[in-house]
């Protein structure tokens, strides 16, 4: 049980005070959240400090423009915010960047995060061809109800974590009466304070309610299916090759990734051009190469360097030119790694990441 | 102007490879750089090929470009020639932008021969991908048809995608050839003597091909003014340029394919371009809300600072992006005028030099305020 | 067919224990097959995962990645990190359905050149019965 402010309005409303109110109390100095940017269905994240601004704020929109992690860690990448700022993100948002920060790629300092429980955002195509704007109502529906909503992203369709890691207040929707009323669940020492002199009725509540358990296993059974579907990708290297020849090399998957933080990826940079010799003696071996090389390097080399923090966001599968199903494979391949170290990417800022640590009586079953 | 005629057999496709395969055998080039559908079958992919066999799935003409060949004979050629003859089959287009990346200093054509083809244009990626199948049979269509409004529409504007436009050692005409019959016209040294040495030497008269393409060339003239003025309209001026970018989402990946952006880190992803957080706060504060990340138009309108110039207009950039933007047709108009002040056509000739790498004492005073 | 096949093992070789004990293997006039190209490296730590793939993707039919044993790394910790990052590449290599055997981490200190010996040899027989790589003859990688 938890504290919940509860206010008697729409639960998008509801945010939408709640962001006024501590805009308005000086509470926060600024506040991040998803905003309106043309007529065409279009949102992206916005930095607001006026708060007469926050009319075209849409913070609970189920779009993710640009994973907010990342964002945030660019924000907070060369000095530490010095004065408060309230972020509206999506609970793999804030993983990812919880993730970055463990990588000292951001500070958490100054934070307030608000959160919700989340049902997943739609593919980016459709805000692009302004169809979004025709699935609103579904999705809100499916919300209601404690269903998957229809076309999400994949990963989102069978994503096990919904409730938000590390919020300071989590807006409850997943099976909530959303048109009606706003529950605010203030999960932190910090989220309460900031919510004091606003109006609302203060209750005691649950945010893991019958319909969010149920939603876990609507969405564990998808996982399923969505995984063992022999289409995702065959075994071996031929399956690599089938599902990634097509791969242009673009590297949008990692420029959008959360967690590829580097600022010059070491597959762009010169330790991976070849010297015209290198094709020499491959052609010798092959009697043929694939120019530009190293596709399934890439690839395979991204899942060691961010399999473990991977948070199934599904940027990436939105990004590619090409539509292969990226986000899927990397949640996959990623859930097991992380599985054998017993992590959550982003569960916890005081956990470190498994690949920086050790125990000295472990993992034998790898050593020959 | 003189050329060989080549009877086609079987298709146009395999006739040319047949071509590229007494090339191999009498060794007047060690590789092959062409694209060859990929084992899903779905897709092609740029291969060096040495071995004859390989050929069988090897396409000169794909219904869709995934990579700009310049790029793939870039990431070959950057760090210094080949020591193997390399004959490369591309897009006209492929091949300007590796005139411009070889005057960039990104590849050495030394010892590859550069051999363009009519270029009926390309589908739109994303309409092939929804079906590939048939993605293939509308491009069989392309090639009868030029002038097919199935390509992109940077493709539908091409100026340059037929005819002896542009500097490469050898031509294949397939463009209004009359039935049955294909040209391959030299335009170097190189290109002649590969035709001596395979036995059809350049003897025929393409003055009529010649012509034919010519009066293609300038209804697309005609085309590309009509569709750039409609889409000008939309898009100039500031107010036009912030909408239409505004669903951009800073992937970047119009950068990463573009043939001229070369850079392996671009100045827009560098340090230079993250502010501390009191920054990012001032500049909200400035106006009451901030676009994050900021910065989009500014990208855009750097990237044509930095590349419009030799802007082949091969639309890589457009069929990349996940917003749907039409990011090629927009730079193709930037491109054109910008092009146009210096008098130059990107990767027309190797021996013109880069507009902004030379300069002459006595020019340009117009753009001096007195 | 699969008798002539003499495999290709890349061996990852720490320079203060492994790379000695095959130095040791060699000084000591132990015998075993001509199998692996050593690699030398100054810490088994040092080996980036990707540095295993490329290897695996050019065409080595097995890699080895071998190091002091445990508690005893010249940098006190570094192969502990080893064993994590080595873990996590087995366990991408299990979950596309790669084999996994064509990759293996051994300890193998100074002293041990007869071990030195022992583990090329077990692998190489091992990768003969496995058979060549098959990205050795891909074009599409």
């Amino acid at each position: 049980m938890s504290k919940v402010l509860r206010i008697s309005k729409g639960a998008e409303q509801g945010v939408q005070e709640l962001l006024k109110f501590l805009l308005e109390s000086g509470k926060v100095k600024g506040v991040l959240t998803l905003t309106k940017i043309n007529n065409n269905g279009a949102v992206d994240y916005s930095l607001i400090t006026n708060s007469e601004m926050l009319k075209d704020a849409l913070p609970l929109f189920p779009l993710m423009p640009a994973n907010a992690g990342k964002l945030l860690s660019r924000f907070t990448l060369k000095s530490a915010l010095a004065e408060p700022i309230a972020v509206v993100v999506k609970p793999c948002e804030l993983r990812a960047f919880i993730e970055l920060v463990k990588r000292e790629q951001g500070s958490l300092e100054n934070f307030l995060f608000i959160s919700s429980t989340c049902d997943g955002v739609y593919p980016l195509e459709i805000s692009s061809n302004g169809e979004v704007a025709k699935k609103l109502s579904k999705y809100w529906d499916a919300v209601k109800k404690g269903d998957i909503a229809p076309d999400i992203r994949p990963t989102c369709s069978c994503c096990k974590y919904f409730l938000p890691y590390n919020a300071d207040i989590t807006i409850a929707l997943i099976g909530e009466n959303i048109d009606k009323e706003c529950k605010i669940f203030l999960t932190t020492e910090k989220g309460k304070k900031s919510v004091e002199g606003m109006k609302g009725q203060l209750v005691e509540g649950e945010l893991k309610t019958q319909e969010v358990k149920n939603l876990l296993n609507k969405r564990e059974e998808n996982k399923k299916k969505l995984f063992d579907n022999p289409a995702l990708m065959q075994d071996g290297l031929s399956g690599l090759i089938e599902t990634f020849g097509r791969c242009i090399g673009c590297h949008g998957c990692s420029r959008v990734c959360p967690i590829c933080y580097c600022t010059l990826c070491t597959f762009d940079s010169k330790d991976y051009e070849n010297e015209p010799s290198t094709y020499e003696t491959e052609l010798k071996k092959r009697g043929g190469m694939r120019v530009p090389p190293n596709t399934i390097l890439y690839h395979i080399g991204r899942l060691t360097h961010i399999g473990i923090s991977c948070v199934g966001c599904g940027m990436c599968t939105d990004v590619c030119p090409v539509d292969i199903p990226l986000s899927t494979i990397f949640l996959k391949v990623g859930g097991e790694v992380q599985q054998t170290f017993n992590y959550i990417p982003g569960k916890s800022v005081e956990e470190k990441v498994p690949l920086t640590i050790f125990e000295k009586e472990e993992l034998t079953e790898v050593e020959d | 102007m003189k050329g060989a005629i080549l009877k086609i057999e079987n298709s146009i496709e395999k006739t040319i490879i047949e071509f590229l395969k007494k090339g191999l055998d009498k060794k007047l080039f060690d590789v092959v750089l062409i694209p060859v559908k990929v084992p899903a079958g779905d897709s092609y992919a740029w291969v060096l090929v040495q071995d004859k066999a390989l050929l069988e799935d090897a396409n000169p003409l794909p219904p869709v470009m995934l990579v700009q060949g310049a790029k793939a004979l870039s990431s070959i050629t950057r760090r210094g020639k080949s020591n193997k003859k390399i004959a490369a089959i591309m897009r006209p287009c492929e091949i300007r932008a590796s005139i411009e990346l070889s005057k960039l200093q990104q590849i050495d054509l030394e010892n590859i021969c550069l051999i363009s083809i009519d270029c009926p244009g390309a589908l739109p990626l994303k309409d092939y991908l929804e079906d590939t199948k048939k993605g293939i049979d509308t491009f069989k269509k392309v090639i009868k048809e030029w002038g097919n409004e199935s390509v992109r529409p940077i493709c539908q504007m091409c100026d340059k995608s037929v005819g002896l436009s542009i500097q490469s050692d050898l031509h294949i005409g397939i463009f209004g050839a009359k039935n049955n019959e294909i040209y391959l016209i030299p335009s170097s040294q190189k290109g002649k003597s590969i035709l001596e040495e395979i036995g059809i030497p350049a003897e025929e008269s393409m003055d009529n091909w010649e012509k034919k393409t010519k009066e293609f060339v300038e209804t697309r003239k005609k085309n590309r003014k009509k569709i750039q003025s409609t889409l000008s309209e939309k898009v100039m001026g500031l107010d036009n340029l912030l909408e239409t970018f505004s669903n951009c989402i800073n992937c970047h990946n119009c950068q990463s394919v573009c043939p001229i952006c070369y850079c392996r880190q671009c100045y827009f992803e560098s340090e230079k371009m993250k502010l501390s957080s009191d920054d990012y706060l001032i500049r909200a504060e400035s106006k009451g809300i901030l676009r994050f990340l900021p910065d989009t138009l500014l990208f855009h309108l750097g990237r044509m600072t930095h590349m419009s110039l030799s802007c082949v207009g091969c639309g890589a950039c457009e069929d990349a992006c996940p917003m749907s933007i039409k990011v090629a047709q927009i730079f193709s108009i930037v491109g054109d005028r910008s092009q146009k002040v210096f008098n130059y056509i990107p990767g027309k000739s190797i021996e013109e030099s880069l507009p902004l790498k030379v300069y002459e004492e006595d020019e340009f005073h117009d753009v001096e305020k007195p | 067919m699969k008798d002539d096949f003499e495999p290709t093992i890349i061996g990852f070789l720490c320079r203060w224990c492994s790379y000695a004990g095959a130095d040791l293997a060699g000084t000591s006039r132990l015998q075993y097959p001509p199998s692996m190209l050593p690699i030398r490296v100054m810490c088994s730590s040092r080996v980036d995962p990707v540095f295993i793939i490329t290897a695996f993707l050019r065409g080595a039919d097995a890699v080895l990645v071998a190091g002091c044993h445990p508690g005893d790394c010249h940098y006190i910790e570094g192969n502990y990190y080893t064993r994590r990052r080595f873990a996590c590449l087995r366990k991408i290599f299990e979950t596309l359905g790669m084999e996994s055997d064509r990759i293996r981490l051994s300890w193998i200190s100074a002293s041990e050149g007869p071990r030195f010996a022992q583990v090329v040899t077990d692998y190489t027989d091992k990768i003969k019965k496995l058979g060549p790589n098959p990205a050795k003859k891909e074009i599409f990688l």
